[in-house]
């Protein structure tokens, strides 16, 4: 996991993106979140993912997308810049899934930090369960604070790296 | 994926109500979740059983009510338990290492 200041982000700049990727503009309106579902499907069919580990991708890009409009914009409407792509790095294949926002709340947190912490079972309280959520299903989870927002990018390893039974 | 969500109520007894939840608990869809489980809290009903059956897809905002209908009904004494869980929302539930803290049925009661 990772943060740093940056001026802003190249996001196709690791590895070579395959044929077909998938960009969209939206705002940061909750029922977005069923347009970005339809193309988490797409892109975990391609890469020939369980239902279990599409399932648990999509969980991941809720989330981000999630904290982005609750959070980052503090539920106004805001924009965000979604993009997706399968990518080859040496014998490797990824699924990485790029947010870009506009927000003025520049998120300066540690998902390691945060997530290492244990559960209070005894004393749950609603909310900030999406970050853990994240954290145990991505296999990494970046993130880049810019000048005039954020930069998330969440990376699921294909095939090898690809584990439908692991415990999180 | 099912964006729209349904509830159908049953009262089991005279003290037990069973809702039934369709389609998907997200971020868009959980606060009615939230406003059909709250008025069942009350002290006449002492057990509230949640059947999740035809529920595929649920993120934490929908888990997060879920808590807070677990805490509703440790205050008013009640008994709340969720059932017939798929196994991706079951899934979210071990993620979140909440699957043992509820308590939870493999299938609805008749």
């Amino acid at each position: 996991m990772a943060s740093a200041g940056t001026d802003d982000i190249a996001t196709s700049s690791c590895g070579n993106s395959l044929d077909g990727k998938l960009c969209l503009q939206l705002e940061s309106n909750s029922d977005c979140i069923d347009v970005l579902r339809s193309m988490v499907t797409v892109m975990t069919a391609r890469a020939a993912m369980s239902d279990l580990r599409s399932n648990r991708v999509a969980i991941a890009v809720d989330e981000l997308f999630a904290n982005i409009a609750a959070h980052a914009y503090g539920g106004d409407p805001g924009m965000v810049e979604f993009e997706t792509a399968i990518y080859n790095e040496n014998e490797d294949q990824m699924l990485i899934f790029d947010f870009r926002d506009y927000a003025q709340v520049r998120w300066h947190g540690d998902i390691d930090k945060i997530t290492s912490q244990p559960l209070d079972v005894e004393h749950l309280c609603p909310g900030g369960l999406g970050l853990r959520l994240i954290h145990s299903v991505a296999d990494c989870c970046e993130h880049n604070v810019l000048k005039n927002g954020n930069h998330w990018r969440l990376i699921f390893n294909i095939g090898d790296g690809e584990n439908d039974e692991c415990s999180a | 994926m099912n964006v729209a969500l349904k509830f159908e109520r049953n009262e089991l007894s005279s003290n037990e109500v069973q809702l039934k939840v369709v389609g998907d608990v997200t971020i868009h869809t959980s606060s009615r979740l939230r406003e059909q489980l709250k008025p069942l809290f009350t002290v006449k009903i002492k057990r509230i059983q949640v059947v999740l059956d035809q529920v595929d897809f649920m993120d934490s905002s929908g888990i997060a009510t879920l808590v807070e209908g677990m805490q509703w009904s440790r205050m008013t004494g009640g008994h709340f338990v969720l059932s017939g869980l798929s196994d991706n929302v079951r899934d979210v539930f071990s993620l979140a290492k909440l699957d043992t803290v509820f308590e939870i049925e493999d299938s609805p009661a008749a």
